[in-house]
């Protein structure tokens, strides 16, 4: 089982930030990596099971299912059911946490998956560095960047 | 109840800030409200269910319990046991977390307890002031200070 582990400290507050990536179906509109999105059979995107269709600039197509949500803890656990990638059993989670000492918000991204093992160093790259701190930098970019 | 959470992010390593915290029986060597504390009965304070006997600077004496404590998950847990302050059932928790994006520390530290009527908000401030966020700032400052003797060895 690979493991992926991505986290920062992004300057705006929790429930912004949340606001922000929320949307199962709103990766377009705050990940520079992904061009378009549309959830399946015209179900909410904060309905537990449905399913994102969802192309990356590069022109994959991958479709996630949502299995977990919470406006309370704030986070989103999903899965890959189609992709690229080769990869099996992949499950993430991304995760805000407030930071009550200022108004920031630490972000934790993790994945755990199964794939062939002369790959799984070239993906654990691609999915931290790429996916993961990619989204987080656009994030640190849309709320004026990293303050200490 | 009351539910009281302080976090805050410490410009060092994970673990630097983990060596720190890890020892249930260290936190007179930096919390500047804990004079000086011992584990009974002579067990490590790495012993799940240990006690720390410790005295606030102002001469309080109280005993807690640590609960859970995991090097994998950087957490620990604990209760207090006895204390001369109105905090019942006061249980915490703490938790590291590396910001991978700038080797620094996420730090978090939350309790819930309950108090007598009429002195809620002296115990919230207490707690979250006094022993969370002075605490942040020790553990800030004492490793800064030692990052600064390691740049000048």
């Amino acid at each position: 089982m690979a493991r992926v582990y991505v986290s920062s400290v992004i300057n705006g507050r929790s429930d912004r930030v949340w606001a922000r990536v929320r949307d199962f179906n709103g990766l377009p509109s705050w990940h520079p990596g992904i061009a378009e999105s549309r959830i399946e059979n015209g179900e909410p995107a904060d309905k537990i099971g449905c399913v994102r269709d969802f192309r990356l600039r590069n022109g994959d197509r991958i479709r996630e299912k949502l299995l977990g949500l919470s406006d309370f803890d704030l986070f989103c656990t999903y899965s890959i059911l189609e992709s690229p990638m080769g990869v099996a059993n992949y499950v993430a989670t991304l995760r805000l946490t407030p930071i009550t000492d200022g108004d920031r918000t630490f972000v934790e991204w993790t994945a755990e998956f199964d794939c062939a093992p002369e790959r799984e160093a070239e993906l654990v790259s691609s999915i931290g560095s790429g996916v993961f701190q990619g989204g987080f930098d656009a994030l640190k970019r849309h709320f004026g960047g990293d303050s200490r | 109840m009351i539910r009281i959470v302080r976090s805050t992010v410490i410009d060092a390593p994970n673990d630097r800030v983990w060596a720190v915290l890890r020892d249930f029986n260290g936190h007179d060597r930096w919390h500047p409200a804990v004079a000086t504390s011992a584990i009974e009965r002579g067990q490590s304070a790495d012993q799940l269910g240990c006690v720390r006997r410790f005295f606030l600077r102002d001469g309080s004496e109280l005993r807690e319990r640590l609960l859970t404590l995991s090097d994998l998950e950087q957490t620990f847990s604990y209760c207090l046991l006895d204390t001369p302050i109105p905090l019942f059932n006061y249980v915490a928790h703490v938790r590291l977390a590396p910001v991978t994006d700038g080797d620094r520390t996420f730090w978090e530290w939350r309790c819930s307890f309950s108090t007598r009527k009429g002195e809620e908000a002296e115990m919230t401030r207490m707690v979250g002031e006094d022993i969370y966020e002075a605490g942040f700032a020790a553990v800030r400052a004492r490793l800064a200070a030692s990052a600064g003797l390691e740049g000048r060895a």
